[in-house]
Order: structure tokens, then sequence, then C-alpha cells
């Protein structure tokens, strides 16, 4: 069993997230940082949608009261085991007794941990174990974590250290362009290719806000229309927001670019008054990046399945 | 391709969009279900969700995307405008007191009495349009004109569970607790929303709503 022992900020159940159900106004939720959650995962030999403990910006502490295999992935939030040093994207291995606490840093904000067999007291609901912090269901009890939870696992042998590349954290993010830029201004690409966006601290799992922008200040609507995680909204401050996972499943904001699939771990990381640059991409840049994050994901399978 | 138009937003939605002809083709709409039908029926998509005057589909595999833009447009040009069944639900309502804390003012603000109020609101067959704001929040169309009101201006904190509420031109029905900024007309005790329960969610995009009276 893992006992919470200080959750930090903010600590919940995720896995990759609530899929089908944004017809019925249900979010998607899910980890910020899916690739983080499937190499601890692959590192586990769990599957690949093996629910996570989703740490945010560290300051958190756990104790494991039975031997297991764990993984700590995404950002390196400088986590010890009793004294020792634990690196992300590394397996090891705890026992009875073991403390584990995080304590913070500047390159990044979300951490995954894991261990091997998964957490086995939690809440499946419309297909997910992920925790919908607004609607509270999912994850443990459909909340946030908790002084004094417990999560319980199956008790493993201590297993060989294993470590995976994960690949590096970018503030150059990439968009693909939106419905309805051309409403704002005819410099919408312009001025999200050229300025350098400050992340401002009203940012949390449901959008990321950026700073304000005077040309792109606007008094349009949309139809409401459904939105999803990577939509750029432009409401009529001219501060953009990027929805990320908890977003509501309908906006009535001008849409102005989504956000590619792959680059939204980079967004997952980002704190407040971090710099990030936008750029504007094609759809074949898209389908390259979606590529090279499958074949890095498979190729560590492969490597792990010849070792183990 | 003359009353729709059809685009891409990000790698694996498409987006169906009437909007600019909603006004003058009412039908659209329904035409609009019967596509998200037979979308739900290709097993191709993650998900197939309506909205205001249109529907995004996401794909599954994001390969296929230009393909299916394509598809969709045929689908559309062939589709037959009255090809949609809405399954109907009667939902029992009381209304106003302790259950509808806005129901006075709002029958004030009209010019109409309590009567009056709670027959225009129970006079037609709503559709649910779309979901959307909370899981199971269903936004009813079909409003009479005579009782469109804006948001109230501060929404309140606690809207209670089952309140049925107006805004702008929909009516519809609080899933669970949660600030809200619509005007509260009444209350039910049918669940709408249950994410632990098979049914999870009572009404579905495309369906029809019949407020009842409860009386008392």
């Amino acid at each position: 069993m893992l006992e919470v022992i200080k959750p930090g900020p903010l600590s919940s159940v995720q896995d990759l997230g609530r899929r089908g159900m944004r017809h019925l106004g249900v979010s998607q939720a899910g980890a910020l940082d899916p690739l983080a959650l499937r190499l601890a995962n692959a590192l586990l030999a769990n599957h690949e949608n093996t629910a996570a403990i989703e740490i945010t910006i560290g300051l958190c502490e756990f104790i494991f009261h039975a031997p297991a295999n764990f993984v700590i992935a995404g950002a390196d939030l400088n986590a010890c085991l009793n004294d020792t040093d634990i690196y992300p994207c590394w397996r090891y291995s705890a026992k009875a007794g073991d403390r584990l606490s995080f304590k913070q840093s500047r390159d990044g904000v979300r951490a995954y941990l894991l261990v091997e067999g998964g957490f086995l007291n939690i809440d499946q609901q419309l297909g997910s174990y992920s925790t919908d912090l607004m609607a509270g269901f999912g994850g443990l009890h459909g909340r946030a974590l908790k002084v004094g939870d417990k999560l319980y696992y199956q008790q493993a042998q201590a297993k060989p250290a294993l470590g995976a590349l994960q690949p590096s954290y970018e503030k150059l993010i990439h968009f693909t362009p939106g419905p309805h830029a051309q409403l704002v201004s005819p410099h919408v690409f312009d001025i999200l290719n050229q300025t350098i966006w400050k992340v401002h601290p009203n940012s949390n799992r449901m959008g990321i806000r950026l700073s304000s922008h005077k040309a792109l200040t606007h008094n349009h609507s949309i139809a409401t229309q459904a939105v999803h995680p990577g939509v750029i909204q432009l409401p009529p401050s001219g501060e953009p927001i990027i929805l990320m996972n908890d977003c509501q499943t309908t906006g009535g904001y001008p849409i102005i670019g989504v956000i590619t699939e792959a680059d939204m771990r980079h967004l997952s990381q980002l704190s407040a008054g971090d710099c990030l640059h936008l750029k504007s991409t094609s759809t074949t840049h898209t389908a390259k990046q979606r590529h090279r994050v499958k074949s890095h994901l498979n190729q560590l399978k492969l490597a792990l399945n010849k070792k183990e | 391709m003359t009353n729709v138009s059809c685009y891409l937003l990000g790698e694996r939605a498409i987006v169906i969009d009437v909007a600019c002809h909603i006004a003058t083709q009412p039908k659209l709409n329904q035409k609009l279900f019967a596509l998200k039908k037979w979308l739900d029926s290709s097993d191709a998509f993650i998900d197939v969700v309506p909205a205001m005057s249109s529907i995004t589909a996401y794909l599954i595999n994001p390969e296929k995307i230009k393909q299916w833009q394509q598809v969709i447009v045929e689908k559309w040009n062939d589709l037959e405008m009255d090809s949609f069944e809405s399954k109907l639900h009667h939902i029992s309502v009381n209304y106003g007191g302790e259950f509808g804390q806005d129901f006075g003012d709002v029958a004030n603000r009209l010019a109409l009495t309590h009567e009056q109020l709670i027959r225009l609101h129970t006079s037609v067959d709503y559709q649910v349009q779309f979901m959307g704001f909370l899981p199971g929040f269903a936004y009813l169309s079909g409003l009479p004109a005579q009782l469109h009101l804006p948001r109230k201006s501060t929404p309140i904190t606690h809207v209670p569970k089952g309140s049925i509420a107006i805004a702008d031109s929909y009516t519809a029905v609080y899933p669970c607790g949660s600030p809200g900024g619509w005007h509260l007309l009444g209350q039910t005790d049918s669940t709408l929303f249950d994410a632990e329960s098979e049914s999870v969610c009572l009404l579905q995009p495309g369906d029809t709503v019949r407020f009842v009276e409860k009386s008392c």
C-alpha cells in the first residue's frame, strides 16, 4: 500500500483519459503528459493505460508499505527515495517503509508516479480511471489526493534498475491554423508566430492562459461549437487560452488554432511566468510528429522485450 | 455543398457547420442529427459531438482525415432532411416557490401570470440541441420567444440539482449542484446524470423533452 503523507498542491489519479463521452458533456481528463505515462508503463510492463498519480509542482511525500517496483516519469521534480536521488524514467524498487519525497524544479511541473501492476482501489467510471476533478468522479473517490489516502497495489519482487530515454521538453510549440482567425484579424497567425508568450498564473488542468496582445482584442463570438484539448480560444480580452484535458466540451470563443497532439506534452510542463513560442505548421508536419512519438515508444518496447 | 461548411479542426476533428443557414432552414438541424447517427454507426470515430449549429466528429485514425472529410460532404448531400427520429422523454416539474427561486421574478419581468408562465414552458416539445458546461447538462432548444431572457449578470454560487432553468433561447435541467447564471423556474426529481449507473445520461443529443407540471 502507498500512503499519502503530503499531497502537494495537486495530486490526482490519471490514466490516458475518457474517450467517447464528449457528446454527453463529459470532459476527457487524463494525464496532461501522456507520453510520460506511456513510457513509465512500458518500463513496468504495465498496460499503457494503467493509471498513475499525476503530481503537480512537487512538495509531496509518500510511504511504500509493501515492496514495489516503481517509475517516476515526466518532469524531474527532484525526488528522493529516503536519501537517494531518483531520476525520471528509471525503474526503481522500494522496500516496505521507504519514503518517497518530491521537492520542486524550475524545469517542469508535472510528474507521474506509477507502480508495477497499477493501483487497485481506484474507480473506473465511463471507461477511465482518470479523476474528473470538476464533476467529482473517477480516480480515488473522484477527488484530488489528501493526507492519509491509501492506494493499494500488488507487492512485487525487486527488479533491477532499468531506464528509458525521455524526449526533452521544448518551449517551441506547433499549432495548425484555426477556423475563426480571419474573423479577428488578418494578422492573427503572424502575431501568434512572432510573439514571446508568457504563461498566466491563472492556468490549470482546464486551460493555459497566455499573456494578452493588444492587436488580438475583439468583440466577436461564434455559435457554440465542440472544443477539445489543444484548441486555442481567443476571448475578447486578447488573451489566448489553450484548452487542456479538463476543459469543457463546447465553447463560444473564436478558435484561432489547435496545438499539435505531439506538442501537448510540452505545455503540460509549463508553469506561471514561463515563456513559449508558437509556430504554425502543416498537416504533413503533424503526421511526422505523431509517427516520431509512436516509433520512439515502439523502439523502447522492442528493446525492453529483448532485455527481459 | 450549398448549405454547409466542412473543415478540419486540428489533426482528428472534422466540423460540419450550418451556422450561416440555420435561421432560414431550421430543418438543417434534423439533418445534422441524422448525419451524427450515420457517423456514430461507422465506428470510425471516437465521438461525434453536436453543438449549437454544428457537429464535430473525432476520428480514431487521423491518417484518414482527408478521405473522411470528402465522404462526409458526399453523405451530407445525399441525406434526406427528415431522416431523423427522436426519442421522447417526459420530465415532471415542481414550479415556483422553494423549487424555483426565480419563478416569481421571471413572471414579473415577462408580465405573465404564474399559470401563463407554466403553460408556456410546458407548451412545447424541446429538443436536446447539445450537451456541455457540465456532464449531462442538455441545452434544450425550442423555448417560446416570450420566455427569452438574457442570463443573469452575476451567476449564483449554488444552483440545486434538478433545477429547471431558462436563459436566452434555451431551457435546461441542472444535472448536479453547480454555480449557474440561468433563471430557475422549478425542479425535477428525475436523475439526469449518474456516472455510476448503467444508463449514465438520461438525455442524448437529438432527444425530445416535454415538461409536465407535477400536481401537488
